[in-house]
């Protein structure tokens, strides 16, 4: 014990412990302005005459409002980023091709399943259009479908039947399968008052979708009755297709074989073995080219159609289902490995009978991530599972996004779209009315009420292949004949003669092996913004970083301490009056208070009348001087700072 | 700071009488007595680092001589360095961004064009005369027979062929081998369409004169089909602009030419779209432009989510001379932008499904002194006959437009028509055609200035269109889907592929680049780089320069004091002049030890530098406890006024 009181008492004697520069704010605020290195303060006090006073005063808050202003400009531009673009030329990795029948499946294969519904597709066009078939083959066919299917009853249209609505009135329609009128409650959507007056000699054809309970329904109306035909057809093939498996689908569609007839890769031949399958749910077996699991990624030599892939497609057109897609050729999407490819949504519509020719130009891009953009790299961050089994993008977000949505709402996943885990596909035998929830739900998705766009964020990096398309007649009429017997014989699984409207020429090849970046860099560093920050400082005050640890100590240490200081003397003098009061040893007080009220520094009477009082805590004794002593040190401190300012002036 | 803000208030009213004011408080400006006093305030406050080594360092003539010279080497290399800087942020310059956008999008807005301008019934008695003109010029120049009817009358008819001016002829070209030498027929003749045609030695063309027949050229072109096609065309402009009434609408377009619509898998309406007839192509629809009630907007790409038109695209009331192409025209622009089909469109095959991917583009330039662009056309001195938001088009359209009423007198009939202008015909104004291609050719040749006139747009948006095609109807769904068309639309049509188109028009992606210009040099990086080479020159700022002002107002002032006050000693009677600079002298004199001395007379009159300095500053702590104590008033007011009672 006696040894720690040893030890601080040296350090007291030592590292005497001064309260601030000053006794008073005032006197501190003076020395300050005196002392310090920071322009215009100096003159504020040094200057002669109140105006010339108060203008230096002005000049130097402008000084500090500027310098706060530009300095928030700086901070507040500090994340931006600069775009530098390089071309490269190199030999540049071939994309991932996917090429897809635009009809999914055969349509002999898959007509067992679909005999009823097109049955009554056929039906119902006959009793809404009066539409007759026109080919005898067809009829005939017809004929022996309806024969065979006449016990059964339309059990499509008793689940969503076809309405047509007569001009005028939207809330009685006319079922097509009674023929009777019946009310449609519930809300109409779509239905635009002012389409119906546009439609002298028609009506509106739609379908309507109940909830569950059918306390709320909605009306889909179609202006055109091809769209109405197609999105009903559609709806039921969707259900039809969900209850079949994957192996039995796969078999249905187009083989690899059936569908490349040849094909050529940078000079050299390729069959479908480098194709990978990959089961698309409205198109099929679609057949990747160069994305191959564990193998090197193809690339290409040399710019130009010679170099790239050239492919002949089958696309048999017979085998096409009449209903479900009303336009022949096949998609081409072009995109990066492992990637997954949205064929329904961004493909190139290749021809039958012609050759198309597809020019890429590579552009990769590389943004920076948080806090420059809102963009990510991978899933983190991403509160959406991955449904796909692929590499991160905004498309495979905003769709896992919907089926996760949907399996939440509507209790099964959406048909087009991959499976999330434990849930199943929508079908009509377990849920009878999802269609209502998925069209509700899908509506609010695409204007945006899902919150889907706000929670995906986009991709950090993203190659993009700008595609040139060009057509050419193919074959032409003079090779016809050749080529098209040539091909049959090469084509050994189909036991028919090709037809040119059953084929289609692909050739897709890097226009040149130019590859353009655009890469994002930080435009700031923090060595910019100090020096940016360091400049303001100095141009308007000639301030530095000292000069900010100066004004903290000042301002802030300095003032509360005597602030602080201040107010424990008064707390002080209150207790010793309140304790004087009871005893009678009245004449300190008048004295310590007298001191007080003639000097403006408060050590001197509070000192004494701590001093009167026993308690006086042990602590405060080192920051408060002797009272005769602080009006010596005030004038030492001035003394101190004077000959300071001396120095200059004499050297 | 605060203690000094208190009198603030104070000073507003003092200003008009200073001088009565100085026995009480501190004097509202005062100046010292002589220039060495000034100085020496100066040297010992000053900020400035250079400075005061070499103004105040006085004892030593090496030092001050070394210290000019530093202080000369310093400034020039300041100035220097603000002559780059200055230099550098006057140039202007610019830096690109790229940014990659990603968020829904505004759909464009679509026009589709018919291709056919008018129903060859209605524009047949119009039509009538020209065309049998024509027929008789294709027999007599290519001997081709495109009626029976013409053979018959034809003989009889070959005088009412003077009836339309500028016919046709077929023209000899002397010495086709040497295109250098050839002579023309006359020496104005402007456009030469045949660079090389050596198999021919003619070619065909149609004479245009002005007013008076003094000069007159002639258009010729190498392939008959062009030149048939331009001189019917010119004919048949005339024609249309002697049709005063307005184009026949045809009001149930939904129905007629546009069998489905859809967007976002939504049928549209009427009031999706807006129609205007153009001369040339037609019909045309605009959807979703700027007086759609709602635009549509993507908020997922794809085909599903975009705009699906069927179109019909027979051609069986086309006007066969005029109508060489069968399709349908499809143009994607801006909401508020005309639409200029000849500019961007893109044509539809029937008989096929056109699927077009737009990716959108966005370049925002940066007006005013970064580049020579204009915000809203506003500044650009062209009126802007389209009455729709600037784009460069717009104002070229509308400035050849000008030029032409200018020169010609009359306004052509495919750009619009400004008040009180009517548009051209031969029958009025019957030399317009050689006016025209005399102004063409001198458009294009920027003679007319419209290039350097019209000025970029600061904001563009362009859309990059990229298209696939496959055929549609396919074979197995082109039966009922025909029917389904001809039973709903009142379809009827022979050759049905042909009869019918279908276009797709999506977002491929919903990422969008936009190209913008930001300055490279700001304001704040300027003062920035500025002020760090101050300090490192330096050490100086801003306020430093105020002082040196303020030294100058100083020095002026006194300069100003000391002249009038021997001015006054001079020419007035010593009685009155005395007490004048008395009064001048005694104003600074009690004042100025109201601050700092505590002995008045004492800076008058003491010299020595230092010394005054050390007594300016040194007292106040002695005096201040001694104020107090003559007045013991309040403990904290006693501060703030500590001045005030111990002024003597």
């Amino acid at each position: 014990m006696a040894a720690g009181e040893k030890i601080k008492a040296k350090i007291k004697k030592n590292l005497p412990v001064r309260g601030p520069q000053a006794p008073t704010i005032k006197e501190l605020m003076r020395w300050y302005c005196l002392n310090t290195n920071t322009h215009g303060c100096r003159r504020i006090v040094v200057s002669r005459g109140r105006l010339r006073r108060l203008l230096w005063i002005l000049f130097t808050l402008t000084a500090v409002a500027l310098i706060f202003w530009q300095c928030a400009l700086l901070i507040s531009s500090f994340y931006t980023v600069s775009v530098s673009i390089k071309v490269h030329f190199q030999k540049l990795d071939f994309p991932a091709v996917t090429i897809c029948n635009i009809n999914p499946y055969r349509y002999s294969a898959v007509r067992d399943l679909l005999a009823e519904l097109e049955q009554e597709t056929r039906g119902s066009l006959k009793t809404l259009f009066g539409f007759s078939e026109i080919t005898s083959r067809k009829r005939r066919e017809a004929e022996s479908w309806s024969s065979a299917r006449k016990g059964t009853g339309s059990k499509f249209l008793n689940l969503i039947p076809l309405l047509a609505f007569d001009k005028g009135e939207t809330s009685k329609a006319r079922d097509f399968r009674t023929g009777r009128k019946r009310k449609v409650s519930g809300r109409i959507i779509h239905t635009a008052s002012d389409v119906v007056h546009v439609y002298e000699s028609k009506g509106l054809v739609g379908f309507q979708l109940c909830s569950n309970d059918t306390s709320s329904c909605a009306v889909y109306t179609f202006t055109s009755g091809v769209n109405a035909i197609r999105e009903w057809y559609k709806l039921h093939y969707m259900n039809i297709m969900a209850q079949v498996s994957l192996e039995k689908k796969i078999n249905m569609s187009y083989s690899a074989e059936e569908l490349l007839v040849t094909c050529f890769f940078d000079g050299e031949s390729c069959d479908a073995r480098n194709f990978t399958r990959f089961h698309h749910p409205m198109y099929g077996n679609c057949y990747t080219f160069n994305n191959r699991q564990n193998e090197t990624i193809l690339s290409t030599s040399m710019g130009g159609s010679e170099y790239g892939l050239q492919v002949i497609l089958y696309l048999n057109e017979e085998e096409y289902n009449p209903f479900l897609v009303s336009s022949t050729g096949a998609k081409v999407i072009v995109h990066r490995q492992y990637e997954y490819p949205f064929i329904e949504d961004v493909g190139t519509e290749i021809e039958t009978a012609m050759a198309t020719s597809i020019g890429m130009h590579l552009t990769e891009s590389f943004k920076l991530s948080e806090p420059y953009s809102r963009c990510t790299e991978d899933w983190n961050g991403v509160l959406i599972t991955n449904i796909y089994n692929a590499t991160y993008s905004l498309q495979i977000c905003l769709h896992s996004c919907f089926q996760a949505k949907m399996v939440e709402k509507c209790g099964c996943a959406q048909f087009s779209q991959p499976l999330p885990q434990g849930a199943n596909y929508c079908n009509y035998r377990q849920h009878p009315n999802w269609m209502y929830c998925y069209y509700e739900l899908h509506q609010a998705f695409v204007w945006g009420e899902l919150g889907c766009q706000s929670v995906c964020k986009e991709a950090c990096s993203f190659k993009e292949w700008t595609l040139t398309t060009s057509l050419a007649q193919w074959p032409s009429e003079v090779s016809e004949k050749w080529l098209l017997s040539v091909l049959t014989w090469d084509q050994g699984q189909i036991k028919k003669k090709l037809n040119k409207t059953d084929l289609a020429k692909l050739l897709i090849f890097y226009k040149d092996l130019n590859q353009r970046s655009i890469v994002e860099s930080p435009a700031n560093s923090i060595e910019m913004l100090l020096s940016n920050i360091g400049g303001q400082l100095g141009l308007w005050m000639s301030c530095s970083i000292v000069c900010i640890i100066e004004i903290i100590e000042v301002f802030f240490i300095d003032s509360l301490s005597i602030v602080a200081r201040h107010q424990w003397h008064k707390a002080k003098e209150w207790w010793a009056r309140r304790q004087a009061s009871p005893c009678p040893e009245a004449p300190p007080s008048p004295q310590g208070q007298d001191n007080l009220g003639l000097n403006m520094d408060d050590d001197l009477p509070t000192f004494t009348s701590a001093l009167c009082l026993p308690p006086a805590p042990a602590a405060q004794v080192p920051g408060t001087p002797p009272p005769r002593y602080n009006t010596l040190r005030l004038e030492r401190t001035f003394s101190r700072q004077l000959t300071g300012t001396e120095v200059p002036a004499e050297s | 700071m605060k203690g000094d803000k208190h009198e603030e208030p104070e000073p507003g009213p003092e200003p008009a009488a200073p001088p009565p004011s100085t026995d009480e408080e501190e004097p509202l400006l005062e100046f010292h007595h002589s220039y060495r006093e000034l100085f020496q305030f100066f040297c010992n406050n000053t900020t400035i680092h250079g400075a005061i080594r070499l103004v105040c360092s006085q004892h030593n003539r090496m030092k001050t001589a070394f210290w000019a010279v530093l202080w000369l080497c310093t400034f020039g290399m300041m100035y220097w360095q603000f002559g780059l800087l200055f230099g550098e942020y006057f140039s202007y310059p610019v830096s690109l961004n790229i940014n990659l956008n990603s968020e829904k999008l505004v759909f464009p807005a679509v026009t589709v064009c018919t291709l056919n301008p008018y129903r060859y019934t209605e524009m047949k008695k119009d039509l009538e005369e020209l065309d049998r003109i024509t027929e008789q010029t294709l027999f007599d120049l290519y001997k081709y027979n495109s009626s029976n009817t013409l053979v018959a009358h034809a003989r009889g008819r070959r005088d009412l062929r003077e009836s339309l001016p500028h016919p046709l002829q077929r023209l000899p070209v002397p010495a086709p081998p040497h295109a250098a030498s050839r002579v023309r027929r006359s020496d104005s003749s402007l456009r030469d369409n045949n660079p090389q045609v050596n198999r021919k030695d003619w070619k065909i063309g149609f004479q245009l004169c002005n007013q008076n027949n003094s000069d007159c050229f002639y258009r010729t072109y190498s392939s008959g089909v062009d030149a048939v096609r331009e001189w019917y065309r010119f004919h048949y402009i005339n024609i249309l602009s002697r049709r005063q009434d307005t184009p026949l609408l045809e009001e149930e377009a939904l129905g007629k030419f546009i069998f489905a619509c859809r967007f976002n898998q939504v049928s549209c309406n009427e009031a999706n779209y807006s129609h205007f007839h153009h001369p040339m192509y037609g019909n045309c629809y605009t959807f979703n432009n700027k007086n759609n009630s709602n635009l549509w907007m993507s908020f997922m790409p794809g085909v599903n989510n975009g705009l699906s038109l069927t179109l019909r695209t027979e051609q069986n009331d086309f006007i066969p001379l005029l109508s060489t192409v069968t399709g349908a025209r499809v143009m994607v622009h801006g909401q508020d932008e005309p639409a200029f089909m000849d500019d961007g469109g893109f044509n539809l095959r029937p008989g096929m499904e056109t699927s077009i991917s737009m990716s959108k583009e966005a370049v925002d330039r940066l007006g005013g002194d970064y580049g020579d662009c204009t915000k809203n056309g506003s500044d650009v001195p062209v009126e802007n006959l389209y009455g729709t938001k600037y784009t460069q088009q717009v104002c070229i359209h509308s400035c050849f437009q000008v030029n032409m009423i200018r020169e010609c007198g009359c306004a052509y009939i495919f750009y619009p028509q400004p008040r009180g202008v009517e548009f051209c015909d031969y029958r009025k104004h019957n030399s317009w055609g050689y006016c025209y291609y005399k102004l063409q050719d001198a458009f294009s040749s920027d003679r007319l200035g419209c290039f350097t006139k019209c000025r970029k747009p600061c904001n563009m948006t362009t859309y990059k269109l990229s298209a696939g095609y496959s055929r549609w109807p396919s074979v197995t769904s082109q039966d009922w889907v025909f029917q389904m068309l001809s039973l709903q639309n009142n379809y009827t049509v022979k050759n049905k592929r042909d009869g019918v188109a279908k276009l797709n028009i999506f977002f491929k992606e919903l990422n969008y680049k936009t190209n913008s210009e930001s300055p490279s040099v700001t304001m704040v990086t300027l003062l920035s780089n500025l002020g760090s080479q101050w300090s490192l020159w330096f050490g100086s700022s801003v306020l430093s320069v105020v002082e040196v002002a303020e030294l100058i107002f100083d020095l002026l002032a006194i300069t100003f004091l000391m002249l009038l006050r021997r001015f006054q000693s001079q020419y007035w009677s010593p009685g009155r002049g005395g007490r004048g600079a008395q009064e001048v002298a005694s104003t600074p004199a009690s004042s100025l030890p109201s601050r700092f001395c505590p002995h008045p007379a004492s800076p008058s009159s003491s010299l020595g530098g230092p010394a005054t300095s050390l007594a300016l500053s040194a007292p106040p702590p002695a005096y201040a406890t001694l104020g107090p104590r003559l007045a013991p008033s309040g403990s904290m007011e006693a501060s703030s006024s500590a001045h005030t009672p111990g002024e003597p």
